[in-house]
């Protein structure tokens, strides 16, 4: 080989090096540009994906209110779900908001209630109540935070979208919840934007607080001074508040609160099914035309057979009368006998 | 791409000065990655949830609701995919001169809006939507989005910066 050769040669090495330094180095940004993008992907892909599926989960909660009939606000703070004019059974649902097995109860067969009422095939009376008043912290306190504020909800005409709402979220039993951020955010995702709502929850808490925190603690160890444990059984909350009035426990701060409602909604059940097969013994407790019914309301479809089987019935309750924010004078014709 | 810094070799003057500027440009641009990596998350976090960045979007009149929709969805999505490869250094020249196109378009949205006689907040932190007239603010945040598009110009001028993963792949070292 010459030396014009061995120059040719060696300057050819030198270039493929050269390329393939360059090769390399391409390879490298193409590398990490790819992985980055890889990165990018991911993330929008993925974030796109769980958001549509988020705002397709909340549409379909949005529609699955849009069939229901009128709620009708009562008296004692009860909703009536049902078609204005409307001739059919009166299923009552006796639930308390932090019953596990209230739960259980709205999962199963809420959803054929609204679908019933919907169709004018049956009156659909809600009666929250709060068996869990009394019961130890923090049971009785969400008891009583939510039954009041879904009392609040029904002034705005959303009860039942409310109530469903408070069954999907229901604490686990013993551990705090309900707490009263949450209760005033559900409202805003149920579609009330009035403040009052909000304020109406703020303040029932506050109630709530002082009913668990400090007027219950000296109710009862005031009563259990001057009165047997069986006798305050006997009693009952109402019963027991009642005696703490004439006794210096003053129960006055309940006064028109929401609280107190729910207090005396779970009084006046116990009396208005005090015995026999119809006794109230808990929630959740589920009759049709005032007969109670077994382990068949756990069912959607246990429920639609007792509706169907049973004849029309009467509301015992008056409405609310007008300018209190529910749907007005959508109710059958009310009963005021129970 | 070469990203050596070649210094002018005719005078020690300048070579001193090149010097200074090799050791500090890395600190210098790993300030303006992070800075620029904490803005763009937070103005993804601010924006969710979906329906309200879909809602600024909307604002501003320019695309139908579907486009609307996929915008408001995947705007904050980008935004937190660019902050995160920021942070961690990853394709960061690439990924700065995505930022600073990204706000090229910001600007030219606000200016748009401004130019056509809107009256909303720009959206570009938390919710947008129309406001009051007289409440608008297009000038201060177009000035902001500069800053921003400085902040990208620097990360795609100069990508070497310390704590990247790009050097573990060989890049930018």
């Amino acid at each position: 080989m010459g030396k014009a050769a061995r120059e040719a040669s060696r300057e050819r090495l030198r270039q493929e090096r050269e390329q393939a330094k360059k090769r390399a180095a391409r390879n490298r940004v193409l590398g990490v540009v790819g992985a980055a993008l890889a990165v990018v992907l991911v993330v929008v892909g993925g974030g796109y994906l769980f958001f549509a599926q988020q705002s397709a989960q909340e549409q379909a909660f949005a529609d699955r209110y849009e069939q229901l009939p009128a709620q009708t606000l009562q008296e004692d703070g009860s909703v009536v779900l049902a078609k204005e004019g409307v001739k059919a059974p009166v299923v009552e649902v006796y639930a308390d908001f932090q019953c596990p097995a209230c739960k259980q109860f709205e999962t199963a067969s809420g959803p054929t209630l609204q679908q019933l009422a919907s169709e004018g095939k049956a009156i659909v009376h809600y009666r929250p109540v709060s068996i869990f008043a009394q019961a130890q912290e923090p049971l009785s306190a969400n008891s009583l935070r939510a039954a009041a504020a879904a009392r609040a909800a029904a002034d705005h005409g959303k009860f039942v979208q409310y109530n469903d709402l408070l069954f999907e979220n229901q604490p686990p039993e013993g551990t705090q919840g309900f707490a009263t951020g949450d209760l005033k955010e559900w409202g805003g995702e149920v579609g009330i934007d009035d403040p009052a709502f909000a304020q109406r929850v703020e303040a029932e808490s506050k109630v709530v607080d002082t009913f668990t925190g400090e007027y219950l603690p000296r109710l009862t160890s005031a009563a259990q001074q001057e009165l047997s444990g069986a006798e305050i059984k006997e009693m009952g909350l109402s019963g027991l508040m009642e005696w703490g009035d004439d006794n210096g426990v003053d129960s006055s701060f309940l006064q028109d609160t929401y609280v107190q409602e729910v207090i005396d909604a779970t009084g006046a059940v116990k009396d208005r099914y005090s015995s026999g097969a119809n006794a109230f013994n808990g929630t959740p407790s589920v009759y049709v035309n005032g007969g109670k019914m077994g382990d068949a309301a756990f069912s959607g479809d246990g429920v639609r057979d007792a509706v169907e089987r049973a004849e029309p019935g009467k509301v015992s309750t008056e409405p609310l009368a007008a300018g209190a924010g529910a749907t007005a004078d959508a109710s059958p014709e009310p009963d005021v006998s129970p | 791409m070469d990203t050596t810094h070649q210094s002018a070799p005719d005078a020690a003057e300048p070579a001193a000065a090149s010097r200074r500027w090799a050791a500090i440009q890395p600190w210098i641009t790993l300030l303006a990655r992070l800075g620029l990596a904490a803005v763009l998350a937070y103005a993804a976090v601010s924006k969710l949830p979906p329906a309200l960045s879909v809602q600024s979007v909307e604002a501003y009149q320019l695309f139908s609701p579907e486009l609307s929709r996929l915008i408001g969805f995947t705007l904050p999505l980008l935004e937190f995919a660019l902050a995160l490869l920021l942070f961690m250094g990853l394709a960061t020249r690439y990924v700065g001169a995505a930022s600073g196109l990204l706000m090229v378009v910001f600007i030219a949205g606000i200016v748009s809006a401004w130019a056509r006689g809107l009256n909303i907040d720009c959206g570009c932190f938390g919710t947008g939507g129309p406001v009051a007239e007289g409440e608008t603010r297009y000038g201060l945040d177009i000035a902001r989005d500069l800053g921003f598009l400085a902040l990208a110009a620097i990360v795609t001028i100069w990508p070497r910066s310390p704590l990247a993963l790009d050097r573990l792949f060989g890049l930018y070292r």
